[in-house]
Formats: structure tokens, sequence, C-alpha cells
């Protein structure tokens, strides 16, 4: 009798591994979590990108941003207050880096999914930080990027941290500020490892 | 050897068919359910998913997100409050937005629900992979009292263009909460589309000002009836909306907008983004599906169990049996072979007939979830994951068999040819 136990006991694990199969291990990010940068690519033909470089350097130098001398000032000067407000409203409407336009960029980021079908992800929108969209305040424009990939992505999910590797070229649209935004459709979508 | 061990075990079998009758349907009423659950979910997520495409945000009084995708895409549940006009207007004319459609629910027709809406939602609303909506026959709504129905509203209360139908204030239900005053005319039928949209009457947003002219609070104003024929003397524009539904020129920048419209101070406003919704609503629905499927799995197993006790017990009885299929020449890897067999084959066929009774029920029961629920249930072809969960049947199985044949295996050696009867 005691075979016939262990028969039915190895049954029983066999079937609950199988079961648990379904169940999937995903990292675990909080609010405003970057991914962390690692040494080298195994992808020769695009160029490992920071989310730095998006930003428009020569832009970035020609407004000269400086903080105004807090140190001349009295608690609670509006100065420092209109100074920080301007900041951020120049900020928020940084246009993109046009040097980096048609370069071959592998980058890590977090999905915001656009489009699905058919549990497949067909667009979506890759930004820098973790984080629902009420809590973490949005990226600007220079930090996002829209992506098409050539095939849809199966099982992931919005927030999943994930590596793309494409050609970064720009769209333009005749918004209220005329900026153009990033696009890339993309060669390679691969889920995030630290490599 | 094994030419003959198989019609053997079925024949033995079938001499104990009550017995294992029972435990084939168990074993199939188990498989219908463990597929059965992941079919159900597999295409509730495909219908939720194709629902709407190719819109930016859904916007709407502040609320959860998952709500608000429920009312305002889905048509489930109720809304929480409205918008007014002018916020409507406002995000309209937002140099950032190339198309948005209002959108206004409150009143029913039958049990399916009115969506009061611009002709806007026949040019830009998208469903499935980009698909535009179609109409099958007639057109769409140009006079105030004209309506556009969907595909399975049609089919199912048998309307064709040219009827005349009459709205129910509400979810429907109190039959003193009809608009019988102001009936509609059905002008366009549209083509089915597997979303929510089949299951919905469209009319204009100025008919839904129309029909609640004359009521106040909810109810008829006693005494002031505005005929049908009056109601252009109105102002007809809409105080208020349920939702809007915006696509933006630069899909990038929905986050930015989506910023605007939260800081809108004159009304609590809340911008989704319908992917990142439905993702928060998988994942609170996850852990139910995850659960369902756990107890599926269980009742599996028992089904298994089951049947390996039974076929166990029968071997008390049948040790004369298998002394005299010893004694004609049979060794005990036969026996063991015989009773794996007869064991497998009840699991097979049980998981067969569990098929075939998921197909029957499908089939039975697709229609009624589609009006209820639109959620379609497609009769397709076994997907990979469905034979994936065969598989690991199967295998279950067959190691479940392994049990009772090593059962039988062990008694033949010991009983030899003297069975103590």
């Amino acid at each position: 009798m005691n075979d016939i136990f262990r028969g039915q006991v190895v049954a029983l694990v066999i079937c609950m591994l199988m079961a648990g199969n379904a169940m999937a291990l995903d990292g675990n990010y909080n609010n405003g979590d970057r991914l962390i940068a690692p040494n080298g690519s195994d992808d020769s033909t695009y160029r490992q990108t920071e989310w730095e470089e998006l930003m428009p350097g020569s832009w970035i130098k020609s407004r000269q941003f400086t903080m105004p001398e807090l140190s001349t000032m009295d608690d609670g000067d509006p100065r420092a207050q209109e100074a920080l407000m301007r900041m951020r409203e120049a900020w928020a409407n940084a246009p993109i880096e046009t040097g980096m336009i048609h370069a071959r960029i592998r980058i890590a980021g977090f999905i915001v999914p656009l489009e699905s079908s058919k549990h497949e992800i067909t667009e979506f929108l890759l930004i820098p930080y973790f984080g629902g969209c009420i809590h973490v305040p949005p990226p600007p424009a220079n930090q996002i990027i829209h992506v098409v990939p050539k095939a849809p992505l199966k099982g992931m999910q919005s927030m999943d941290a994930v590596w793309v590797s494409g050609v970064l070229e720009s769209r333009h649209f005749d918004s209220d500020i005329g900026s153009a935004s990033y696009y890339i459709s993309a060669v390679k979508v691969a889920p995030y490892t630290e490599h | 050897m094994m030419s003959y061990l198989f019609p053997m075990a079925l024949r033995s079998a079938w001499n104990r068919r009550f017995t294992l009758g029972l435990t084939l349907i168990s074993i199939a009423l188990s498989v219908t359910l463990l597929l059965g659950v992941e079919q159900l979910r597999h295409d509730a997520r495909q219908a939720f998913e194709q629902s709407v495409s190719g819109t930016d945000l859904v916007i709407g009084a502040r609320t959860s997100p998952v709500q608000l995708m429920l009312y305002a895409v889905f048509h489930i549940g109720e809304a929480t409050n409205n918008i007014h006009w002018q916020a409507y207007q406002e995000i309209a004319a937002n140099p950032a937005v190339a198309w948005s459609i209002p959108v206004s629910l409150g009143d029913s027709h039958r049990g399916f629900p009115v969506l009061g809406t611009t002709a806007a939602y026949f040019d830009h609303f998208r469903y499935g992979e980009h698909q535009p909506l179609q109409l099958r026959k007639g057109k769409r709504f140009v006079g105030i009292f004209d309506a556009v129905i969907g595909a399975e509203v049609a089919a199912k209360l048998g309307y064709r263009v040219g009827d005349h139908i009459v709205l129910t204030h509400g979810s429907g239900g109190l039959a003193g909460q009809r608009h019988d005053d102001k009936p509609f005319t059905v002008t366009g039928i549209l083509a089915p589309t597997g979303t929510p949209v089949d299951r919905t009457v469209h009319v204009s947003l100025a008919a839904i000002e129309a029909i609640h002219l004359d009521w106040q609070g909810g109810a008829r104003m006693p005494g002031f009836d505005i005929p049908a024929e009056y109601v252009q003397k109105f102002d007809l524009t809409p105080k208020a909306v349920t939702a809007i539904l915006i696509g933006l020129k630069n899909r990038a920048g929905v986050f930015r907008m989506q910023r605007q419209v939260h800081s809108y101070t004159q009304e609590p406003l809340l911008a989704v983004l319908p992917g990142v919704a439905l993702d928060q609503l998988w994942q609170v629905v996850g852990v139910a599906e995850k659960v369902l499927l756990a107890v599926s799995v269980m009742v599996v197993i028992v089904g298994l169990c089951g049947l390996v006790a039974v076929i166990l017990a029968s071997l008390n009885e049948r040790r004369r049996e298998l002394a005299i299929v010893r004694s004609l020449g049979a060794r005990p890897a036969d026996i063991f072979a015989l009773l794996t067999i007869e064991g497998l084959f009840i699991a097979f066929a049980g998981t067969l007939l569990g098929i075939v009774l998921l197909y029957g029920l499908n089939m039975g029961l697709a229609p009624v979830i589609q009006s209820h629920y639109g959620i379609v249930m497609t009769t397709h072809a076994v997907s990979m994951d469905e034979v994936r969960l065969i598989a690991a049947i199967a295998g279950v199985s067959l190691l479940a068999s392994l049990v009772p044949g090593y059962g039988a295996y062990r008694l033949s050696l010991a009983d030899g040819l003297t069975p103590k009867v």
C-alpha cells in the first residue's frame, strides 16, 4: 500500500506543478523607479542609450537655465517660486533632441499600452520611469517614445519593463506648441533584464 | 500481446459499466468545467479588448478608472455623475484633440442601453483592429427621433428599418417610465461587431434632451406635456453628457492631455487611457481568475482520484478474474497493462466527452451570454492553451492509471493461482 500512496502523491505534485505554471513572477517596482543602467549590451547594431540623451542638449544650453541667487532672497520671496514655475513650464514644453533622430538605439523603459488585439500589444508608449499616471507627474514630450513593434508583444501588460531596439524617428504635429515627438518602429522588444 | 489486451480490458470494463460510467461522467464534467472556465476567461478578455480601438482617452466625471471604462465603453453599470456641456466644448476645442465623441447614457430600450451621441461616433469610433462602424442597412440618424440600432438588438427584437420603438427612462423595468409620447424610428442597423455596440440603441444627443424636456426629477411633469412635434421650439443643446471619447493628433501627447483634463478647475474630471484601465481591471479580476482555475484543477484531480478509487476497489472482486487470466498464461506485466489500459481508457473517454459537452454548452449558451453581457463565445478550434491543458490532463490520467495497474501487479504476484475468495 505504501507504493500506491507514493504513486498518488507523485501524481498530485506533478499536477500542481502544471497548474502553477500559469502563475508568473514579475518584478516589483515602486512609483518613480528608473531602470538600472547596465554595462554594455549584447546587440551591437543598436547603441545602448540613456533617457538623458533624448533631452535637447543645445536647447538647454541656449536657454541658460540657472536658478536665481537663492541666498540673496528672503524666505517666501515670490521670485523664487516664479523662477521655479517658469523653469517647470519651459521644461514641460521642451522640444526633442534633433541630433538623435535616425540613430539606432537600444533603450529600456516601461510600457503604456495604446492598442491591444488578441491579448497582444500592437502599439505602446515607452516612458523612463514606473508610475501610474495620477500619482507621478507625466514625463515631458522628449522623454516619451511612441513605439510600434514589428511583431506584437505577447504576455505583456501596463508598466512592464522592456528593452526596445530600433531607429529613432520624429513625428511632427500641428498642435498648440508645434513640438514634435519621438517615434520608433521597433525591430525588437524584449523583457527587461540587466544586460 | 497488446492486440488481445485491449479488447480484453474493454470487455472487462464493460462488465462493470455502471460504476465506471459514473466515473467517466464525473471526469467529463470536470474537464468541461476546466476548459469552460479557461475559454470564458479568454473570450471575456478578448471581447473587452476589442471593444475600443484608436481612442486615446476616455473622459468622464471623476470616479475609478475601471468604473469609467465599464459604463462609458461597455455600458455596464451606472455613471457616478455627468459632466457639463461646457467641459465637453472646451475639451473638443483643445488644439491637441483630433476628434471627440460625446456620449450620453441613462435610458434603455427593452433591456438594451440607449446611447445618445453625435455623427462623430460613426465617423471616428473604431473597434477591434482600427475597424470603423458600418451600416448594414439604412442610414445614420438625421431627424431628431431617428435611431440606429446594433446588430444584436435587431436580431433579438426582430426590428427592421422603419420600425417604431419607444425608449424607457433608466435601465427599464417600471412600465410607467416609458417615453411613449415620443417614439423613435429605426433608420439604420449596424453590421455586427462582436462588441457592446451590437446591443446598443444609438440616438442623437438632441433626442435625449427632447425626450426629457417635460420630465423633472426622473418622472414626467403632470399636466405639462410637450408633444413630439413641438420639441424643436425649445433649445435642444445638451446640458450634460456622460462621457467623452477623444483621439489626439499626437498619441505621445496623451499624458499631457490627461494632465490638462485632471487640472480642469470647473468640475472634477477623470481621463483614462483605455489600455491602462483594462490592465487594471485584469489585475483586479486576475486574482479571482486564478482561484477559479485552481478550483477547476482540483475538481479534475478529484475526478481522477475517484477513477483510481473505483478501479482499486474493484480489484478485490476481480481476484478470480485475474487469477483465471494468469492461469491462461498472462504474465504479471500483462495484468499491470490490463488495469492501466482500463484506467487510461476511462480517463481519455471522459476527457473527450467533456470536450464534446463543452462545445454543446457553447452553442447552447453563447446567444444568452452575448445578449446579456456582450461577450462573444466563439466555437473556435482548440487553441494552444487548451491543447496544453488537455495534455496536462492526459499526463495526470496516465500517472493516475498506473496506480491500480501497480496494485493489480502486486496482487497477482502474491495470489498466484490460489485466490482467497
